[in-house]
């Protein structure tokens, strides 16, 4: 065989990612190491790395001409999972290694010969299982996300390790599949909250048919309580959104390498001072912000109005298309993107405006001005808006039983079940013709809507998001048929009546 | 925009009354409506929801009876019996203490968008010329202005030291009747309003068409008598408030309430509150 040495690494764009070639040449010449191939700077400098990597292992840097090519070489690679298998072929090339790895290599190497995780491993095991390679030679830190996804992840802790594999020295043996994560206990159970009986109800809404939720109302009365009590009753991830879901974290590096799948629904909440990259992604190369993190759950936005205008306006695309994608000079990246949105906000900026408690103090431009930060693109998207007013004393002291969340997330799994029937996920996802086909109305809704209507209430998109709403009112009480109630339900909760 | 003088055909005979009168006034819109009978409707701008279903239900009635509603466009009470007067289809014209065109300049949001209409369908009318910037002593003038021109004021809401104290006093100088809304005893908006009516100043208003009738109108007003528009008339309320207010489960209320949404009688707040409309 001639000096050519192959191994198989992966690059990854967002959650995009492309089996990469990684071929490694080594010829008589003066003393040379170059990675051509579109390498970003991280992949350039692993160079330095694998240099000082192999000699610290105990290996031999070869004193020749080393030629590192990433193929296919037209579009950019990035990051620092590409360190092991270069390394690994020019092992192989100089003959340290006498066996081909026969499966994905990743890992970055510290300058000692020891492996250290990567960020995304999860994507790129899926994109190799994808193509028919079941074996994923990675980092120990990463084993459990390469395990959890069926794949044979042999683990090791160094370049030496690895080695030691492949001639047979020491074998490593396969990585268990890792137990499942604990699913977090929810902070709120809606048997704690008392009164609400209508934001509870938008709250049940929205966990079911996944419209997004606008929750106004003065300081404490209970709307971050609200919202935090969604978690309990949003239904189960199904498996293939358990593994988009994780993907996305483990780009993200937030994956608890002994549990790496995720059970429980996201539930991010980013502080209101969050800038635009934190909250759609950014950067270079892009990351995945709160949008993708929350993929799948929720992403609760408390004090709305307090977070820049420009900051909102970027959750368009993603709250209309599910994902988003980020352009930057190198090339962009794609991340889902589907959320339920829950939001809170003070009436103005006193907090008191409609509170029958307290005097507000503001006047009426300035909660015109408030309540205007939110652009009206923005709240168009919004289908569900409740006040959340404070609670009066007597209700306080009631003492009736009131519904646990377990109770409602019941209803909550079977309203998901209907819509599943009907080929879609969840009811906000249905097309323009699903909604012209599944969403039939009862004689008194037929009336209601026209008049809605005629008397140009409501835009086209709003009529078609009325609807949805309607449907997922029905559906929770496990009704075909869309009668005048779900849909008055549904105009009251759009503000839109 | 045209500049009336008191020589002019089109002067207001009314502003004869004031010394000096203005001269030129300055109108941006139709001159003509200013020869209708005008009712002006004034008060806070730190109004209570009280207040402003107050101004809505006057303005509404005096537009159905054919009167102008005059105001002063501020914030508060003035835009909400202007807004109130277009919805009801009549005409309004609003007092500027400023230059029209500094005022249009600088106007932002829904009062910008208020201006343009009240262009459209009543008048701005200034004493001051277009381009002169507000400031805080031209108001005064404003205010006499408001009074003069219309046949009666009302004071919708008012609290002690409120500017439309000010537009009542010139109205009882001017001889023009005056009305206050009481409020709710204690409640500080109310105070001003309260206090004209026990000095005798002005005589109390009951009902919405009370000062179209004093002026020899004759009132058409639509009375709507539902218990859940009477629910709603110390303030907005939320669906279930409304529900336990009048003993209904919400499922019943529901329909009811969107019904009457649709209808206009209950305005949507768009924080999940609702509100009486002006009709």
């Amino acid at each position: 065989m001639g000096a050519v040495a192959r191994t198989l690494g992966c690059a990854l764009w967002g959650l995009e990612t492309a089996l990469v070639t990684v071929e490694v040449d080594v010829a008589n010449g003066l003393p040379h190491f170059a990675i051509v191939g579109l390498p970003d700077t991280a992949v350039q400098e692993a160079r330095e790395r694998v240099r000082a990597a192999i000699r610290n292992a105990g290996f031999e840097f070869p004193l020749r001409r080393v030629t590192v090519n990433l193929a296919p070489a037209e579009r950019r690679k990035e990051g620092t999972g590409f360190d092991l298998p270069i390394a690994l072929a020019i092992l192989r090339a100089t003959g340290q290694l006498t066996v081909d790895p026969d499966g994905l290599c990743l890992g970055e190497l510290a300058l000692d010969g020891a492996l250290r995780p990567v960020r995304g491993a999860m994507p790129r095991v899926r994109r190799a299982l994808q193509s028919g390679i079941a074996r994923a030679y990675v980092p120990v830190e990463n084993a459990g996300e390469a395990a959890a996804l069926g794949a044979e992840a042999i683990a090791f802790r160094s370049l030496r390790d690895a080695v030691a594999h492949f001639e047979g020295v020491t074998r490593q043996a396969p990585v268990d599949v890792p137990p499942l994560a604990i699913a977090p206990t929810p902070i709120a159970d809606l048997r704690d909250i008392v009164g609400q009986e209508t934001p509870k109800r938008a709250l049940e809404i929205a966990a079911a048919g996944a419209h997004n939720l606008l929750l106004v109302g003065p300081p404490g009365t209970g709307k971050t309580l609200l919202a935090r009590a969604l978690p309990s009753i949003l239904p189960p991830l199904d498996p293939d959104e358990a593994v988009e879901a994780s993907a996305v974290h483990s780009v993200a590096g937030l994956i608890d390498p002994d549990r790496p799948l995720l059970v429980a629904r996201p539930f991010r909440a980013p502080h209101h001072t969050a800038s635009h990259l934190a909250l759609v992604g950014g950067g270079t190369p892009p990351r995945p912000g709160e949008v993708s993190l929350a993929h799948a759950g929720a992403l609760f936005l408390d004090e709305f109005a307090e977070y820049q205008p420009q900051v909102l306006d970027t959750l368009r695309e993603p709250l209309e298309e599910g994902s988003i994608t980020i352009s930057r000079a190198g090339g962009a990246a794609t991340y889902p993107a589907r959320f339920v949105l829950v939001a809170a906000m003070n009436p103005c900026p006193c907090g008191h405006a409609g509170d029958a408690g307290t005097e507000c103090t503001c006047l009426p431009d300035a909660i015109e001005r408030y309540r205007g930060r939110i652009s009206g693109p923005v709240l168009d998207r919004i289908d569900l808006r409740v006040h959340v007013p404070r609670v009066a004393y007597e209700e306080l002291r009631d003492e009736r039983t009131r519904e646990p969340s377990a109770v409602v997330r019941e209803r909550v799994c079977a309203a998901r079940e209907r819509m599943r029937v009907r080929g879609r996920r969840t009811n906000a996802e249905l097309s323009i013709a699903d909604v012209k086909r599944h969403c039939r109305l009862e004689d008194s809704a037929e009336a209601l809507l026209g008049d809605a209507m005629r008397l140009r209430r409501l835009s086209a998109r709003g009529y078609h998001r009325v609807l949805r709403v309607a449907r997922t009112a029905a559906d929770l009480d496990r009704s075909e048929r869309i009668t005048g109630d779900h849909l008055a339900t549904a105009l009251l909760l759009r503000a839109a009546a | 925009m045209i500049a009336l003088r008191p020589e002019d055909g089109g002067y207001p005979a009314a502003l004869r009354d004031l010394r000096p009168a203005p001269d030129p006034m300055w109108i941006d819109g139709d001159p003509a409506v200013l020869e209708r009978p005008c009712v002006a409707v004034v008060g806070t701008r730190r109004m209570t929801p009280y207040g402003e279903r107050v101004a809505r239900e006057l303005a509404a009635a005096l537009a159905r009876s054919g009167a102008v509603v005059v105001s002063g466009l501020a914030q508060g009470i003035d835009c909400a019996a202007h807004r109130s007067a277009l919805a009801a289809g009549g005409a309004s014209v609003a007092v500027l203490g400023e230059g029209i065109t500094s005022f249009l300049a600088n106007a932002r949001g829904r009062r910008r968008v208020l201006a343009m209409e009240l262009r459209a369908r009543g008048a701005l009318v200034s004493p001051y010329p277009p381009i002169v910037p507000a400031q805080g002593w031209m108001f005064a003038k404003r205010n006499a202005l408001i009074a003069a021109l219309s046949r009666a004021v009302v004071v919708a809401e008012a609290p002690i030291g409120s500017g439309a104290l000010i537009t009542a006093g010139d109205a009882s100088r001017l001889g023009r009747p005056l009305f206050a809304v009481p409020g709710p005893l204690g409640a500080r908006a109310s105070e001003g309003t309260n206090a004209l009516i026990a000095s005798g100043v002005a005589r109390a208003c009951l009902r919405p068409d009370d000062v179209a009738r004093a002026i020899g109108l004759t009132a058409r007003s639509a009375a709507v008598s539902d218990p859940l528009l009477d629910a709603l008339a110390a303030g907005p309320l939320d669906l279930d408030a409304l529900a336990r207010r009048l003993g209904l489960d919400r499922a019943a209320l529901r329909p009811r309430l969107v019904t009457l949404v649709l209808s206009g009688a209950v305005v949507d707040e768009g924080d999940g509150r609702f509100a009486r409309g002006a009709s």
